[in-house]
């Protein structure tokens, strides 16, 4: 049996998940694990097809609610090492095989599989907003993180416990706040450059507005996670 | 009694009925329903006793009785919206809570033909 289980968290990506979840399997020596995030579509039943477990929650929860999920069923099922990658075919599989190694070599609690140092092209709001979200979390985990917002990600069995309890569902906190999260619980965080394809299907989550709205509650996130911090350091 | 004082009976009277009618027709609970009855009341004890309302305000120094009664109105209102949205932050988790557990007891779709991983606790125990 592997000891890695592949999170693969899904909503409405009955297009392209089974290829993500064949490549996986192709690539990777691992169980994978599709959370149907409330599809509406047959992602589900494609993913199933396609050779992976697949869990449904009854409705919309987002994606940190579905990666915990996953934290839980490694948790219960006793995997190793957890590897969080999206449904939509960004990511590379064969990528995560370094990934995977650092943790298992106990190199690292959370590998951030950091998608700039491979030439993608951002937007220039979210360029900005990235790399002031960069700069907060690298000072605050104490090492260079460039991509806090990526959805690829692998953990080990103390973070796969850690998030399985408690991992933050909304928008944005799901990466970011995250990575402070198990920065502040002493787990090692380290950053390896991945390919990144744009999306192969799928709408991408943002309307200018919104993500203002979003980078202003994660403002929101990291004051009061400093607060609550300096309240547990007094206590 | 003024034209204001009738308006103002009026709207507590419709705020009443209206209160009652949602309870009855289950859409409001009876405990968020008695907070709002109360509120229809207190409308109805303002609107009166204009001459109270009145001599309370110039006692703590607002002129108008009228400023009275919105500031504490304002005040109120903000408190009731505030416990509210922390009320619905807490159900917000617990309803996270609980979609996750109806994932878990409905159990994983297993691969088709694999019956072994059709159970989180024998899955890593195949292959």
């Amino acid at each position: 049996m592997s000891d890695v289980l592949v999170i693969v968290p899904a909503l409405n990506e009955a297009a392209t998940v089974a290829s993500v979840v064949t490549a996986i399997r192709q690539h990777l020596d691992a169980e994978v694990l599709v959370v149907d995030d409330g599809s509406s579509d047959a992602t589900a039943s494609v993913a199933a097809s396609a050779g992976a477990i697949v869990l449904s929650h009854p409705f919309n929860l987002g994606v940190g609610a579905a990666l915990r999920t996953g934290f839980r069923y490694a948790r219960e099922a006793g995997f190793s090492v957890a590897l969080q990658i999206d449904a939509d075919g960004q990511h590379e599989p064969a990528d995560a095989k370094g990934m995977i190694d650092l943790i298992v070599d106990g190199e690292a609690d959370v590998v951030v599989g950091s998608r700039f140092s491979s030439g993608y092209e951002i937007g220039l709001l979210r360029r900005f907003s990235m790399r002031v979200l960069s700069r907060r979390v690298s000072r605050s985990l104490g090492t260079r993180i460039t991509d806090t917002t990526s959805g690829f990600r692998a953990f080990g069995r103390p973070a796969i416990e850690y998030f399985a309890e408690w991992y933050p569902s909304a928008y944005l906190s799901d990466t970011v706040e995250a990575l402070l999260l198990a920065g502040e619980r002493g787990l090692r965080v380290v950053e390896v450059p991945v390919q990144m394809h744009q999306r192969q299907g799928g709408q991408a989550s943002s309307g200018t507005v919104k993500s203002l709205y979003h980078l202003v509650r994660l403002g929101l996130v990291m004051v009061v996670f400093r607060l609550r911090r300096s309240e547990r350091r007094s206590a | 009694m003024s034209k204001l004082e009738i308006a103002v009976l009026l709207a507590a009277a419709g705020l009443f009925v209206f209160v009652i009618e949602v309870v009855r027709r289950r859409r409001l609970s009876e405990g968020y329903a008695v907070l709002w009855l109360v509120v229809a009341v207190s409308g109805v004890l303002v609107g009166l006793a204009r001459p109270l309302v009145d001599r309370v305000s110039t006692s703590v120094g607002i002129v108008y009785g009228t400023s009275l009664v919105f500031s504490v109105t304002i005040l109120f209102l903000l408190a009731v919206s505030i416990n509210l949205s922390m009320h619905v932050s807490k159900l917000e988790g617990q309803i996270e809570d609980l979609a996750q557990e109806v994932a878990f007891l409905r159990g994983p779709l297993p691969p088709p033909g694999d019956d072994a991983a059709a159970e989180p606790d024998t899955s890593d125990q195949t292959g």
